[in-house]
């Protein structure tokens, strides 16, 4: 995997990655961007739980064998010009682990009402 | 930081600032959410006083990423752009023309798949130089000059090979070529030392001279007659060095198999960069290669920790040829 630069990972943001299957959408036809995913809670366990609107998913903390890095371009145009450097990237962030969701999301039922 | 590197027709690479990657971009069905500050269940754990929500942003998603495989640098288009225009001495006309061909270190950051360290090691490798800002390989027959100058100055003051003076030299040679150029030649043919004194010396590399000095030979012909060969080389080195064929590994091959045995000149850097295509150019030279007369030609494929036997394994088959073991190529030779 790439060097990192010297300052250690002390130096470097860590971040989690959460994988999910298939797509996400926003619940009205807004953005995805500020608006709620849902809410992630850890089992005694350990077992990460993702609350998504009415669904609940159970996944598992994995360790990563080839971390990711998180790299945030450098300033410059959008299209590089042919006398500019062809793309200038820092990396901002690491990512070891992930919590992986491949269980299919089950509907959280809170209320059934009773036969009387 | 990272720079990812290639021209539109080339492939990209990513490079840090010693180490060059290939890239490839992976996709996957599943969405990959990255959230800064996240915290685990082992983190969480031992902070046991915080039971309050976290509020924490998803900074973004993604479907796809960048793999990367550590890969050999792209370094065989710095010697082809450098040999563009060759640098012929000061007296050189050429050298008054337009700086088009030439390339100052940013150009070359620019125009090479590698990273700056893996870039500025080359230059010191092919022995290039810097004139007025631009880098520079010599022309072959200026740096002959150059070498010549200094063995025979050596020769005429009978200097030790391992303690050439570099004072002396930029005295004597002074008047005859650039100070710069002298140095130069110095620094590509020996080992630059100070002494107790606090002089500079120059302990010289006999088997580069020597090296160099059969490739002036050899290529003024297509082959020569081996024995016929040797007996020149060696009448052409300096005073007290010594020939040997293993000084030119990489650089001639000898054919055993012709009557009388030959030897021809056969530079490993003109051969192609990617290793089938080295191994066609190889087999279309000769048929069967033993490990020993191959090795010279194919060592520079090497991965990080491959061997020349991994690669023989994969690019080449073997058979017996007179009880030595022998390497052809996989494919059929039309």
């Amino acid at each position: 995997s790439p060097c990192l630069p010297s300052g250690g990972t002390g130096a470097l943001a860590q971040w989690v990655l959460l994988e999910l299957q298939g797509e996400v959408e926003p619940r009205q036809s807004g953005d995805l961007a500020g608006s709620l995913l849902g809410d992630l809670h850890y089992t005694c366990e350990g077992v990460p739980v993702l609350i998504v609107g009415h669904h609940i998913l159970y996944g598992k903390v994995v360790q990563l064998e080839k971390p990711f890095a998180v790299l945030v371009k450098q300033g410059g145009a959008s299209q590089p010009s042919p006398t500019e450097p062809h793309g200038h990237y820092t990396v901002t962030a690491l990512i070891k682990t992930k919590l992986l969701f491949k269980t299919r999301p089950k509907p959280i039922i809170t209320h059934v009402p009773k036969k009387v | 930081s990272l720079i990812i590197r290639g021209e539109k027709d080339e492939h990209a690479v990513l490079c840090s600032k010693d180490k060059t990657y290939d890239m490839k971009i992976a996709d996957t069905s599943n969405m990959l959410l990255f959230v800064p500050g996240c915290k685990t269940p082992e983190e969480l754990k031992a902070d046991q006083a915080s039971c309050n929500i976290i509020h924490s942003q998803i900074a973004g998603f993604s479907k796809n990423y960048w793999e990367l495989r550590r890969c050999r640098p792209k370094l065989k288009k710095l010697r082809k752009l450098l040999m563009e225009d060759p640098y012929e001495g000061p007296d050189s006309r050429q050298d008054q023309a337009s700086t088009f061909s030439k390339y100052t270190t940013e150009d070359l950051l620019n125009l090479i798949q590698a990273s700056e360290e893996e870039i500025l090691h080359q230059l010191q490798v092919i022995d290039a130089c810097k004139i007025e800002g631009y880098w520079r390989i010599l022309d072959f027959d200026y740096e002959m000059k150059l070498l010549n100058h200094v063995t025979q100055l050596i020769d005429s003051e009978s200097w030790p090979l391992s303690k050439v003076p570099l004072c002396a030299c930029l005295e004597e040679l002074g008047s005859l070529e650039p100070r710069e150029m002298i140095e130069h030649i110095l620094l590509s043919y020996g080992r630059k030392y100070i002494d107790d004194a606090g002089e500079v010396f120059f302990e010289m590399h006999e088997d580069k001279i020597c090296r160099a000095i059969a490739q002036m030979l050899l290529q003024n012909a297509v082959k020569f007659n081996l024995s016929e060969f040797e007996e020149v080389w060696q009448q052409s080195v300096p005073e007290g060095m010594t020939t040997r064929l293993d000084q030119l590994q990489g650089l001639a091959l000898v054919d055993k198999s012709s009557r009388p045995e030959t030897i021809f000149l056969l530079k490993v850097e003109d051969l192609p960069e990617d290793n089938q295509e080295r191994f066609n150019s190889l087999f279309g030279i000769r048929e069967k290669w033993t490990e020993v007369d191959i090795t010279p030609y194919i060592q520079d494929l090497c991965a990080e920790k491959q061997t020349v036997g991994a690669l023989l394994t994969k690019y080449a088959r073997s058979s017996m040829l007179n009880g030595v073991k022998v390497y052809n190529s996989r494919r059929p030779i039309s």
